[in-house]
């Protein structure tokens, strides 16, 4: 049993005098999952995975027990263990803090999906401007080996190798969607594959390849170790477990947040305990979640709002990666947006038509409201815009991006109306 | 800080084996530790030859991640955080600051060659915005007069391993 509201993944971050230090992880049940998991059945293993229903903390919120049972199952050898810290969503760093002061706990999560997979071979992908992260994880690793959890008949079982090498990232969003992140790995410029297929059937040099997220990873010692229904337990029926959620914006406590999952949003937002409401004299206005790529809401109207996976999607809403950026009524959307936009412009990787140029002309469209130049039919072109861009991109990075965009149009048209310039008047059309 | 010799850059592609995986690794390293903050081409062209890939592959790469770069770059380059949690909070000012202070745009150098800032995508510190990163250091919940404290502390020579 564990009890809500006791910190699970930032018990060691808040404790640890020694983050790298293995005898100290142990003292805080460190690499008591993975005892466990090598006394079970494979089968029971993915049954607990199932049951916590843990869903992906990367962004896209995909069961892992269900991804984890697909590579389970996927023929190929050998398979290759991955995971994405390459954190880019602007509004997170929460796999920051774990890397960098729970980095075993992330270590044991991949090293028990080595034993699952019989995989020899983990990376860790870290974003370039954790350099000096790296460092720390590449001592951890380190540390491990030493100590024998890491190298070859890891706990005096034969056969079961594992290593794990950490590859940096070097400024590029795109790297953290999964197939380019592959590529990137194999020493290609970082685009995203054509998909299908699955990564689990044909990944890392075309071989299966699990790709999780860090705090995907740490969360696995913990169900291993406590039973999936005591992580289900943490969170709500439609995703187990505490979320880690990053508090930015203008809000008084800003920072990182360990979160059961079904807590009212307000509570997350007002309460002392965690956001403690706005940091300037003003209300807030809205909140934009899970990162650029994540839709808007607006505070008036999230009033009975829950944070958790459904509670978000009954808003038209998602958790994303666990950013919470929060607006007060002094930003204008159109504003807000068109920096949004030009995040995109920057970071679309050209591979395909529809993403390049079409984020350029959502930021185009998007600044002629801003200087109060639009004209009549812009709101329906940039509507149609937006359903081009979303439809036709071919990854993940121009599929979303106009879901902040959708939100803003929706929440606050009159914004956009006011930006069409007084000057442009509406001609008579005369059938012809 | 003092141009790395070639032993040194061998050192450098060694220590990661010599393994194109982690070519992103070895050019950032070299790039960190190089005077000018960049890859020139003897070392673009030692890092083909060590990993076994072609010039061309290692310029592709090099163009194409942002952190890394191909031309000599000012000593201290400030990289401002523009996203949206930074930019709405006080990132706006720090730009304006900056340009008023140093008396250049966004990516020119001053004329001294010691300044240029510029913008990037969040850096993971959005919980002390405004920030601003110089290397492997993040200077948090900046105001007009840290700024400039900032900018003074760097020209007197204060910061050495920057
Ligand atoms: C453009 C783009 C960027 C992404 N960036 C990240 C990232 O930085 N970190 C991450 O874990 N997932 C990121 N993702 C999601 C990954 O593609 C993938 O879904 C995730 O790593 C799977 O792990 P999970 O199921 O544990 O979340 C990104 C996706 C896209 C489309
Ligand atoms: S959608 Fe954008 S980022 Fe994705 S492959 Fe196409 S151009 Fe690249
Ligand atoms: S948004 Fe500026 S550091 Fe994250």
């Amino acid at each position: 049993m564990l009890e809500r509201n006791q910190p699970v993944l930032l018990e060691r971050v808040y404790n640890m005098t020694n983050a790298v230090d293995v005898e100290e992880y142990k003292k805080f049940k460190g690499f008591e999952g993975l005892a466990n998991a090598i006394s079970m059945d494979n089968e029971a293993i993915l049954d607990e995975l199932d049951i916590a229903h843990l869903r992906g903390r990367g962004g896209a919120a995909y069961p892992l027990g269900k991804k984890w049972r697909h590579m389970y199952h996927s023929k190929g050898t050998p398979k290759y263990i991955v995971c994405n810290a390459d954190e880019g969503e602007p509004g997170t760093f929460k796999d920051k803090a774990l890397l960098e002061k729970d980095p075993l706990s992330v270590i044991e999560g991949m090293l028990i999906a080595g034993y699952l997979f019989k995989a020899q071979t983990g990376y860790i992908y870290m974003r370039g401007e954790y350099r000096q992260i790296q460092k720390i994880f590449q001592q951890a690793i380190d540390n491990a080996t030493k100590a024998g959890y890491l190298g070859e008949n890891i706990l005096g079982i034969q056969g079961f190798n594992f290593k794990i090498l950490v590859i940096s990232g070097a400024g590029a969003y795109v790297c953290g969607e999964n197939s380019a992140l592959l590529n990137s790995i194999e020493g290609k410029t970082g685009r995203p594959r054509v998909k299908p297929p699955h990564l689990a059937d044909v990944g890392l040099y075309l071989k299966p390849t699990l790709v999780n997220n860090v705090e995907s990873y740490a969360g696995i010692p913990v169900i291993l170790r406590e039973g999936g229904q005591a992580f289900l337990d943490l969170g709500s029926e439609d995703g187990g477990g505490t979320k880690l959620v990053c508090l930015s914006g203008h809000i008084k406590n800003r920072g990182l947040f360990e979160v059961n999952l079904g807590t009212p949003l307000y509570e997350l937002i007002f309460s002392e305990k965690y956001g403690g409401g706005s940091s300037t004299s003003n209300p807030l206005k809205f909140i934009h979640f899970g990162g650029q790529s994540g839709p808007i809401g607006a505070v008036d109207e999230l009033e009975d709002c829950i944070y958790s996976y459904e509670g978000l999607w009954d808003k038209g809403l998602s958790v994303g990666s666990g950013a919470v950026v929060v607006m007060d009524n002094q930003v204008s959307m159109i504003d807000y947006l068109v920096n949004v936009a030009e995040f995109f412009v920057h970071e679309s990787c050209g591979k395909c038509t529809p993403c390049r140029l079409g984020t350029t002309r959502l930021m185009e469209l998007l600044k002629k409201f801003q200087e109060k130049r639009a004209q009549i039919g812009d709101i329906e072109r940039l509507e149609k815009m937006m359903t081009h861009v979303t439809h036709l991109s071919a990854c993940g990075l121009g599929q979303s991006v106009a879901n902040s965009m959708k939100s803003g149009l929706k929440l606050y048209p009159e914004e956009f109306l006011a930006g069409i310039g007084k000057e442009v008047r509406k001609l008579e059309e005369v059938s012809w | 800080m003092a141009s790395l010799n070639l032993a040194e850059k061998e050192a450098i592609i060694l220590e990661h084996e010599s393994d194109p995986q982690r070519i992103l690794n070895i050019l950032l390293e070299l790039q960190f530790r190089s005077e000018e903050g960049y890859i020139d081409e003897e070392t673009a062209k030692l890092v083909a030859d060590r990993l076994h890939l072609s010039e061309a592959r290692v310029y592709e790469i090099l163009t194409y991640y942002a952190i890394l770069k191909t031309k000599p770059q000012p000593t201290y380059v400030l990289k401002v955080c523009n996203s949206s949690p930074c930019h709405f909070s006080g990132g706006t000012m720090v730009m304006e600051v900056l340009e008023n202070t140093l008396g250049v745009p966004v990516d020119e150098p001053t004329e001294d060659g010691m300044f240029m800032y510029n913008k990037i995508p969040c850096v993971g510190a959005c919980d002390s915005s405004p920030v601003i990163k110089i290397k492997d250091t993040v200077f948090g919940n900046l105001t007009e007069e840290s700024i400039i404290q900032l900018l003074d502390d760097l020209r007197a020579g204060h910061y050495e391993n920057l």
